[in-house]
């Protein structure tokens, strides 16, 4: 049976849909069966960040209506053959699906699958209820920005609201070197807001941008920070005990001068 | 409160009894002048028509509704012991109940006015979610920003108190805002408002109240002497 897992954030632009593409490889590569559906109608994403826009020929809505089996609207991927991509419709909207047809159709994917990760579309209306009806748990993404730990926050409230367990938190695009100098919220300075559990902090990196730019997840590159956090979440998705990546960027020499006379308080 | 018209918070939520005897029309003129007066306790509240034995008709209904529509109330549901009342809350798609028999008050047991009635709560108010109670509201837990707590009566808050807070908010200005930490985007009592001075945040226990018709904050440590 799998876990339908939702990744979710309130404000748009935080890094939704990366993640989901990012985890859904990770998990897939440890030998997990996943598949991921992109439930933001009308602004198709994931299958680009996956690369696999070329291989559409049906959609959620496709198969919501009943043009298409489910099994037919699934897309394989390039090199896991045990991910599958759903693709959200590009030319509809979001009232073409509801709560009930997404709790269908996650129910339909449980015996196939270990995991059923859904994309959420930003936002607290139909699209994000959609998103959240079928899911068994919520993973909620934020930056460590005021604006969206505040939408963050909102989104927790609705998700004990929805009765969906407290979700669980990653922290995506931490500049290490803006933390250390009190110039950007840190991770604790979230959690201290949230109250929710952590399941990963990834560094902001620039490998990231090509990555989604070359449709191809950054768990496979080698050199990627970002990566190596993404495959350290599935892991313990996986139930492993991951310690969270060590941040701590060399500090600059006007920084270790600092140091020297004396630490400012954040 | 009037006497014509009471408010009272519940496990359930607020409460609004309407006197069994008192003509109609001076009940809405009442009701007008209160949700007129009380602006910022019940925009946007939800609340539970308690009407008594008292029979309403449809038209009478639709008028107390509208009322309390252009002052950002919503009536989720009505409780009477007439049926006509009840028949008139259906055909306006509220739901309606006969009223709970409650149990007769023990001689010599304080009398229930609002502001005796307190509400203890542990949870974290996040942003977006609104706590209101007619009485005092402890909260143990934080009130984060974009979060509200409104009360008739005093906030005590057991945590960090960073979103908004209105203590007084049905007009009573000797009520008091008690927080762990102190640091409300905006800080009201009464028809009094306050923003936190920027930056400096105090990690000590603060109590704000009304002095000189003023919001003054200070320390628990100096309050209490």
């Amino acid at each position: 049976m799998a876990r339908v897992i939702t990744i979710t954030s309130g404000k748009g632009g935080v890094g939704k849909t990366t993640t989901t593409a990012n985890l859904g490889t990770a998990l897939a590569m440890r030998g997990s069966r996943v598949a991921v559906i992109d439930a933001d109608i009308g602004l198709r994403n994931l299958d680009v960040v996956m690369g696999l826009e070329n291989r559409i020929v049906y959609d959620l809505v496709d198969v919501v209506e009943g043009r298409a089996r489910l099994r037919q609207a699934l897309i394989k991927d390039k090199r896991l053959p045990e991910l599958c991509l759903l693709p959200a419709a590009q030319t509809r909207d979001k009232d073409a699906v509801s709560p009930e047809h997404m709790i269908d159709l996650t129910n339909q994917l449980r015996n196939d699958f270990d995991f059923v990760l859904i994309d959420s579309p930003a936002g607290i209306e139909g699209g994000f209820r959609n998103a959240i009806a079928g899911a068994d748990e919520v993973i909620i993404v934020t930056t460590p920005e005021v604006s969206a730990v505040r939408d963050a926050d909102r989104i927790v409230g609705l998700v004990e609201a929805a009765e969906k367990g407290p979700p669980s938190l990653i922290v995506n695009r931490i500049k290490p070197r803006l933390v250390s100098r009190g110039e950007m919220l840190s991770v604790d300075d979230v959690l201290e807001l949230l109250m929710i559990t952590l399941v990963g902090i990834v560094p902001d990196d620039e490998t990231i941008v090509t990555s989604t730019n070359r449709g191809e997840a950054a768990v496979y590159d080698q050199s990627s920070t970002a990566g190596k956090a993404f495959l350290n979440i599935a892991r313990r998705l996986n139930g492993d005990e991951v310690p969270f990546l060590a941040l701590q960027e060399q500090p600059g020499v006007i920084e270790r001068l600092m140091g020297i006379f004396g630490r400012r308080r954040p | 409160m009037s006497d014509l018209i009471s408010i009272k918070g519940g496990r359930d939520g607020l409460r609004m009894r309407f006197d069994d005897s008192a003509e109609w029309g001076s009940l809405v003129e009442q009701l007008e002048r209160q949700l007129a007066q009380s602006q910022a306790f019940f925009n946007g509240a939800r609340l539970t028509l308690d009407l008594g034995d008292r029979a309403v008709s449809e038209a009478q209904l639709a008028e107390l509704l509208d009322l309390m529509r252009q002052h950002g109330v919503v009536a989720d549901a009505l409780s009477a012991n007439a049926r006509e009342s009840r028949n008139a809350a259906r055909a306006a798609g509220i739901t309606a109940r006969p009223l709970p028999r409650y149990p007769d008050p023990v001689p010599g047991a304080a009398p229930a006015s609002g502001e005796s009635e307190a509400l203890l709560l542990t949870r974290t108010v996040r942003s977006g979610q609104v706590v209101r109670h007619s009485g005092h509201i402890t909260l143990i837990g934080d009130v984060n920003p974009g979060g509200e707590v409104i009360a008739g009566g005093s906030v005590i808050v057991w945590g960090r108190l960073r979103g908004f807070v209105h203590a007084g908010a049905l007009g009573n200005s000797e009520a008091l805002v008690c927080a762990i930490e102190l640091h409300p985007t905006q800080l009201r009592i009464a028809d009094q408002i306050a923003t936190a001075p920027k930056g400096d945040r105090h990690h000590v226990p603060e109590v704000a109240r009304i002095e000189a018709g003023q919001i003054v904050v200070e320390s628990w440590e100096s309050y209490k002497r």
